[in-house]
């Protein structure tokens, strides 16, 4: 087996202080960079979107456009939810952006309850969208500053390819009950969003792994198929249905392939030889 | 003076001395807290069990866990199971019985390098004890139903549990294509045993619902004797339980026989009845002792039948209480077994566990009983004694929440077999006996 842990390879030499020290010698460490450079470029492109998409959204919330907001919601949250790992790297911001009632002691009626979710519980649950403007404006400022905050940030290998299974874990642990959108039940936009920003973390070290453990990559791109392959069950000319329509059995598949991408993507740092 | 009042003033005298008295102590006898100060005790050691390598055999005409003599502590889990071709169920049965064998027998999981998760999650320590556990694998009527080659293959008497007058059922507490039964000395054995499970099939398995139960211990008798374990009622639970010990009445009772109208593939299994039975313990205590004695048809001390009979094995003559002057009629151990003839035919084995979830949103105990049974005759056993005791008094205090209806398959031979080998056979997939 050719996990087994060999002597690291000095990489005093290297100038690069964010890579890591590499355990495996079959992956050397430059071989890191490239990958580590593009998926830079994807989180900032999924950002620009994330601006782009918000600005519309509480623009909409602040003109009093109930239906117009709602209809953006799914959509918007996308490109947050597909480069989550980088994104909950600063945890003030994406307690304002992304948490939920239940992280808050008195639930939808707490005012440190903002965000995403407030929003949604302002639109899909009253249908309204009153007092709902300095929601807007602050996710709007929340979503600036995370696109700031990121351009300036050297991603850590280790938090971006042990990104790939946090996603999975997500979704395991407390978005494949449909608790994530529990107001307007577009879980399933996220779902598609968190494993495509997983499978974009694997499909950029894939060629890393390919040559050391090929069943192990034939696997995972399989059981990421087979969730393409039952959301597109789901799809409509928007979007997706609402999260009440997905069957018990799909919701099974999905929640087996998710336990499985987990469980396997969990190896996908040590493969790489990353702690 | 008796020897007791000696003892007494012993421990007396030791309390008195205190800790300057140490030599003295040891001397006259230390008191079991002295003792476990001396030995240098701190409050986060873990508690001492001289049953950790207590083993039961995975082999076995019969799976292990339905004859074998109950432990105190146990848990159903029941799943969705995503194999549908005869290739996938064959690695699920496989999987599944290197798992349990694995895990029944006790030993060491292989070391991985330190960059990639642990194979064993380490709750038990690197060495994993066997602590008598057993873990009984049994399939539901939707295991056969939703896959059309193994529909035909059904256990004859195989059915999905139908809600019975008193149940409230709870949708996720019900059914499932998979149940384990998951048995041993300690929880933490039990859910070792879970979490191992999980982590090896999750392409295959999903979890829908789980429930722990556990049994009072009970200090040994020194004649020897058993006794039947309480139930969160305070009665005891298993008192007319066939002799498990007995082989040829466990082949009439429990064991689907030779020659029967069943699929031959079945021969050796049980079909397994659970239900998870919330007690309203907080009524139940502040009913007088005199109904609740009525309602059960027991003495709640000694477990011994109405009319005469000092222990819980002396047997209730029904044929000289026709009027149901000495046992009520409509006692729950009356109904639940008739004690004639004709209901020999309906006798079950069961094997309970107590369990205890947390509040209710009124504020009262979640807690009752996890039944668990095994019986040849799913129909002549449970879902006849269910029938009879529909609408008996003790309703009131019970209320039935989950459960449902497998079937046990016969168990694993030796280490080349698995269990659910004979299924695949009868339905056409080639197996090979490999181990």
């Amino acid at each position: 087996m050719k996990l087994k842990l060999v002597l690291s390879v000095s990489l005093l030499t290297l100038a690069a202080a964010a890579l890591p020290r590499m355990a495996n010698a079959e992956v050397a460490p430059l071989d890191l960079v490239q990958p580590i450079a593009d998926y830079k470029i994807y989180v900032s492109e999924n950002l620009e979107t994330l601006v782009t998409d918000t600005k519309a959204f509480t623009d909409a919330v602040k003109a009093g456009d109930v239906d117009k907001a709602k209809s953006l919601f799914g959509s918007t949250r996308m490109s947050y939810e597909a480069i989550e790992p980088i994104a909950e790297l600063f945890s003030d911001l994406d307690g304002s952006i992304d948490s939920r009632a239940d992280d808050h002691e008195k639930a939808e009626k707490d005012p440190e309850f903002t965000g995403f979710h407030r929003i949604e519980y302002g639109l899909f649950t009253e249908n309204s969208t009153k007092d709902l403007g300095p929601f807007a404006d602050k996710l709007m400022a929340d979503v600036t500053e995370l696109n700031k905050r990121v351009t300036d940030l050297t991603l850590p290998p280790e938090k971006v390819v042990g990104g790939a299974a946090a996603l999975m874990e997500e979704v395991a642990a407390t978005k494949i009950s449909g608790e994530e959108d529990r107001y307007s039940h577009t879980d399933l936009w996220d779902f598609k969003a968190n494993f495509d920003g997983s499978r974009k973390i694997f499909d950029l070290v894939r060629p890393l792994v390919e040559k050391e453990d090929s069943a192990f990559v034939t696997k995972v791109s399989g059981n990421f198929d087979k969730v393409d392959t039952t959301l597109a069950k789901y799809k409509t000319a928007d979007g997706y249905e609402l999260y009440d329509k997905l069957t018990e059995d799909d919701r099974a598949v999905l929640a087996a392939a998710v336990n499985t991408l987990a469980e396997d993507l969990s190896t996908l740092r040590g493969k790489l030889g990353l702690n | 003076m008796t020897t007791n009042d000696n003892k007494l003033v012993t421990t007396r005298r030791n309390v008195l001395f205190g800790v300057g008295a140490a030599g003295s102590a040891l001397a006259t006898g230390m008191t079991t807290a002295r003792a476990a100060e001396k030995q240098g005790g701190q409050v986060t050691d873990a508690p001492v069990s001289d049953k950790t390598q207590e083993r039961q055999s995975f082999y076995g005409l019969h799976q292990a866990g339905i004859v074998t003599p109950r432990p105190a502590a146990g848990m159903i889990a029941s799943f969705h199971v995503l194999a549908e071709t005869p290739a996938d169920v064959e690695r699920l049965f496989r999987t599944l019985s290197s798992r349990i064998a694995f895990l029944m027998q006790g030993g060491t999981p292989p070391e991985l390098d330190d960059k990639l998760p642990p194979p064993d999650s380490g709750l038990l320590g690197p060495v994993v004890p066997p602590d008598n556990l057993t873990i009984t694998v049994s399939l539901g009527s939707s295991f056969f139903d939703d896959r059309d080659w193994l529909a035909p293959h059904k256990p004859a008497r195989l059915s999905r549990m139908k809600a019975s007058r008193n149940d409230a059922l709870d949708a996720d507490l019900c059914h499932g294509d998979l149940a384990l039964q998951i048995s041993s000395n300690t929880p933490d054995t039990n859910i070792h045993a879970l979490r191992d499970v999980l982590k090896n099939l999750p392409d295959l398995m999903v979890l829908r619902w789980k429930q722990e139960g556990s049994v009072p211990v009970l200090p040994p008798k020194p004649d020897g004797a058993h006794e039947s374990a309480r139930n969160f009622l305070g009665f005891r639970d298993g008192s007319a339980n066939p002799d498990a010990n007995n082989n040829a009445l466990m082949d009439k009772i429990v064991w689907v026989p030779e020659n029967g109208t069943e699929p031959e593939w079945t021969r050796g299994g049980s079909y397994q009845a659970v239900r998870i039975i919330r007690n309203f313990v907080e009524r139940w205590d502040r009913t007088p002792l005199g109904e609740q004695e009525r309602i059960i048809g027991r003495k709640k001390a000694t477990g011994a039948p109405h009319g005469g009979g000092n222990t819980e094995h002396d047997v209730p003559d029904y044929s000289k209480d026709p009027e149901g002057t000495v046992t009520p009629l409509d006692a729950h151990i009356r109904l639940a077994n008739f004690r004639t003839k004709a209901s020999e035919a309906n006798l079950i084995l069961r094997r309970p566990f107590n369990y205890s979830n947390g509040v209710s949103k009124s504020g009262q105990l979640e807690q009752g009983l996890l039944f668990i049974c095994y019986q040849a005759d799913l129909e002549k056993g449970f879902i006849t004694v269910q029938r009879q005791l529909d609408g008996e008094p003790l309703e009131e205090y019970i209320k039935p929440i989950g459960g449902g209806f497998f079937f046990t398959p016969p168990g694993a031979q030796d280490e080349s077999d698995f269990v659910g080998r004979t299924l695949l056979e009868a339905a056409g997939h080639d197996v090979v006996r490999k181990s």
